[in-house]
């Protein structure tokens, strides 16, 4: 393969201080794993800058496991800074891998991992500033094989044309298992059309390339939009899991970056899944069922990933580590065993009924930075309607607690245009928040009593595929910002702040998570008039993707905020997270009456369907007690 | 608590001149950490490794003769502490020296005011390029003075106030793709208000000679010679 390192590193001298942090595009790091005698070659993408991909656990599993395999080499692949995608592209200089600063045109495969909606303009910019054709029907033997997988893969369609496989679920052994079917065919001379066939029968695949997309009406009579084209090809596919996870080493080989990333700590990740069931959370329903690893497992892991990678941070990750059942013997272990090595421990996201005195002193070592917690919504009415399943007073507990052990910021985090969502919600945030204050202020001795700060940050809803949400519609962006004056204005204590994210962006997001395939020709043209880094505000412009819907004969409103009845088959209906229909049409139900829904793995199973479907249970390593 | 101030000479050397200040910072502790050092961590809000470095190389700027400090919490023999740090060091930013300071000795950050530096020019591609980089290069003068932006506001800086001794020129072994080069030998001395960064002095001095900086590299760093 070629290197181009002389030419990225000639680039990098001339332009002095005009590019932007050249420790993106530098290589060399602490702990990279080199592989002189592969035959295989994959890079794997993270479609954002260096500093957001490289902390990005998925890059990190898939990698590893790929190089675990004989014979393949994973490098990692990030999209340059816009600053460098143009002199890149001026000089005539193609995306590269890092670790053999390899032209991406050169690897037998590229992954994608679509993270979040907004990357989706980040895919055609990595692609054809690698010199790869943007659509799966454009590439032939010459070209590597794009694959693409995480949160976006269960609405694939919006990127179906991109793509030529998509791997649903956890790739920890799906993505090995279809590279070696990759090399072995390739070896033995097989076309790209005969690969894809052989592709599409290994569990957890889709490509999109072997259905057809029928019209609306015809969809609804078939039960899902895409039909396949051929009767080997299967009409519904499930996700992957990986059966192995609690049992497997939470240890595993970690890149220590020399550039500052936005989490730049060792991760150590505890547990997979959560089941408290908020009806409007995608993770939730994609990682069932719930996977604890054991203390034992996540203490030496520590141990040893600090000892490797001198970080001075470490994270337990998962999606809500304060309900691993062994969570306080965890922690205080760690803090036993780092005890006057300026090392901290945190945890990135609390849950609020499981915050209490104890974890409050247990976690984040001496430092006592800001706290965040999610309440979503401003009423209980609201909360039971989402199945947020937090009461008032587990939040007053929680500020009792933290602000009690020396914090003095917090920030609470909420949605706004859940469905049924009246203008009292909204008001509630207010006073919930103003409440919560209080509660501060009291907890803090009254000398730092002016230091106490509580911020209030607010998000659009984004109905979600995949979730009992999937049927209900965004609001329309004027009254969001309704909603917003009408939250600022309800505030009247100076001390809180109210931030919200713009509902421009949210809207967006919606169309790329419920749309279909026709959406793609949208981001094509999005791309083409200029879209990238959708994710960065200073990039993100709604005008481009309002043209690029007018010119594709799509209405970006219509998917967004269009609210189905829950009988309607959605275009996503032939990718599954495990998770039955019936049971997202039951949970919607749910919600309507204002029912909530116990957590599976602290009280009996709510019956979604993924254990019996994929044969696997929950694993929790002692008796959850909620 | 005992305090053992350990001082540790390095090479940034290769792609990694282009880290920034912090970044180096950033990799030379968790060097430390790697190294499973003793190392003194400070009291307070958000304790920390005790840890100090010298004059900041700017980016694209190498450097033979870096130093830290670090304070350590027990004894450990100079030449074992080299050893473990060079096992997890990247082979660009290598330690080659350790031993201890007094407390009386001036912190790695001040320690060195005056600091050599070699440049390599070469011939710049394209339209202006010039002809025999020697003489190019012997033809070469100090700027009178430099504007340069610090905090929003322009401060107009005189090289020869910063210069130690005369600007060296000699003739350098060509690139590696055998296109001939001049190697510039020059010490600058940091003052109280400030210093001339080399790459800006560079990018001045060579504007408009048909000559580029293939790289940059303090070689040397010492103290203000007593006269």
């Amino acid at each position: 393969m070629q290197n181009l390192w002389p030419r990225i590193e000639g680039l990098l001298r001339d332009a002095g201080r005009d590019i932007g942090r050249p420790a993106r595009y530098l290589n060399h790091e602490w702990g990279c794993t080199y592989k002189e005698d592969a035959d295989y070659h994959f890079c794997m993408v993270y479609p954002d800058t260096y500093e957001l991909g490289q902390p990005n656990q998925a890059v990190r599993i898939l990698c590893n496991v790929v190089n675990a395999v004989d014979g393949m080499y994973a490098e990692r692949g990030y999209l340059p800074a816009a600053d460098m995608i143009d002199l890149m592209r001026r000089e005539g200089v193609p995306a590269f891998s890092l670790e053999s600063c390899a032209p991406l045109y050169e690897f037998d495969a590229v992954g994608f991992t679509l993270s979040h909606e907004l990357v989706a303009t980040n895919v055609l910019e990595m692609l054809d500033l690698g010199n790869i054709p943007l659509r799966a029907a454009d590439r032939d033997e010459s070209h590597p094989l794009i694959v693409a997988g995480g949160p976006c893969a269960f609405n694939a369609e919006p990127y179906s044309a991109f793509f030529d496989v998509f791997l649903l679920g956890e790739g920890e052994e799906s993505l090995p298992e279809i590279l070696q079917l990759h090399r072995k065919m390739k070896r033995a001379g097989a076309t790209r059309g005969e690969f894809l066939r052989a592709a599409s029968h290994v569990d957890g695949t889709y490509v999109p390339s072997l259905y057809e997309w029928l019209p609306e009406a015809e969809a609804q009579q078939n039960g899902a939009w895409a039909r396949p084209l051929f009767d080997d090809v299967p009409a519904h596919i499930d996700k992957r899991v990986w059966k192995d996870f609690a049992t497997s080493p939470a240890w595993e080989p970690t890149i220590v970056p020399f550039a500052e990333l936005v989490h730049d700590r060792l991760n150590v990740e505890i547990l997979r899944g959560c089941t408290r069931g908020c009806r409007f959370c995608q993770a939730g329903m994609m990682y069932r069922p719930v996977r604890e690893r054991s203390a034992d497992n996540i203490v030496s892991a520590v141990q040893r990933g600090l000892a490797e990678t001198g970080y001075d941070e470490v994270s337990l990750t998962s999606l809500s580590s304060t309900d691993h059942s062994q969570i306080e013997e965890i922690l205080r272990r760690l803090n036993r065993g780092l005890e006057g090595k300026g090392i901290s421990v945190s945890i990135p996201s609390q849950r609020l009924d499981s915050f209490g005195v104890e974890m409050a002193e247990l976690v984040a070592g001496g430092k006592r930075g800001g706290l965040t917690f999610a309440p979503e919504a401003g009423t209980q009415r609201l909360r039971d309607v989402i199945n947020k399943g937090v009461t008032e007073d587990d939040l007053f507990g929680a500020i009792d607690a933290a602000f009690a052990a020396g914090w003095r910021r917090c920030k609470l985090y909420f949605m706004i245009g859940l469905p049924t969502e009246t203008d009292d919600d909204i008001k509630g945030i207010a006073s919930l928040a103003q409440r919560a204050y209080d509660r501060a202020k009291k907890a803090t001795p009254p000398e730092a009593r002016g230091s106490v700060k509580v911020s209030i940050s607010c998000a659009l809803f984004v109905p979600k595929a995949q979730t009992p949400f999937q049927w209900d519609g965004q609001i329309a962006t004027e009254e969001a910002h309704r909603r917003i004056n009408l939250l600022r204005s309800s505030v009247k204590y100076r001390a809180v702040d109210v931030h919200w994210h713009e509902p421009d962006v949210s809207l967006v997001e919606a169309m790329m998570s419920r749309g279909g395939r026709e959406v793609c020709d949208v981001i094509e043209t999005a791309w083409k008039n200029g879209a990238r880094f959708d994710a960065w505000t200073e990039f993100f412009s709604l005008d481009i993707w309002r043209a690029a819907c007018e010119a594709c004969g799509v209405d970006m409103q219509a998917i967004a905020q269009g609210a189905h009845d829950t009988s309607w088959v959605t275009p996503w209906d032939h990718l599954s997270v495990g998770v039955t229909t019936k049971f997202f049409q039951h949970e919607r139900r749910l919600a309507a009456q204002e029912r909530t829904t116990p957590d599976c793995s602290y009280e009996r199973c709510s019956a979604c369907g993924v254990c019996p479907k994929l044969d696997i249970d929950i694993q929790c390593q002692e008796e959850r007690h909620g | 608590m005992a305090d053992f101030r350990l001082r540790v000479t390095y090479a940034e050397t290769g792609r990694l001149v282009m880290l920034s200040h912090l970044e180096i910072a950033r990799a030379l502790e968790r060097a430390v950490r790697r190294a499973g050092l003793p190392y003194a961590v400070s009291q307070g809000f958000s304790p920390h490794m005790k840890q100090s470095f010298g004059s900041a190389l700017p980016v694209g700027v190498g450097g033979l003769e870096e130093i830290f400090d670090v304070s350590l919490t027990d004894y450990v023999s100079p030449e074992e502490a080299l050893a473990r740090l060079q096992a997890v060091s990247a082979p660009d930013l290598m330690p080659h020296a350790a031993c201890y300071i007094t407390k009386d000795e001036v912190a790695a950050s001040a320690a060195y005011p005056r600091s050599t530096y070699e440049v390599l020019v070469e011939a710049r591609l394209g339209e202006e390029s010039c002809d025999d980089v020697l003489s190019a290069a012997r033809a070469l003068t100090l700027p009178a003075e430099i504007v340069v932006v610090r905090k929003k506001k322009e401060r107009v800086l005189v090289p020869a106030e910063f210069m130690v001794g005369a600007l060296e020129i000699e003739p350098a072994e060509p690139g590696e793709e055998g296109q001939s080069r001049a190697r510039l030998r020059f010490t600058l001395e940091s003052k109280a208000t400030g210093s001339l960064r080399p790459d800006v002095l560079l990018e001045h001095m060579l504007d408009g000679t048909g000559l580029r900086a293939a790289s940059i590299l303090r070689t040397k760093q010492s103290e203000i010679s007593k006269a």
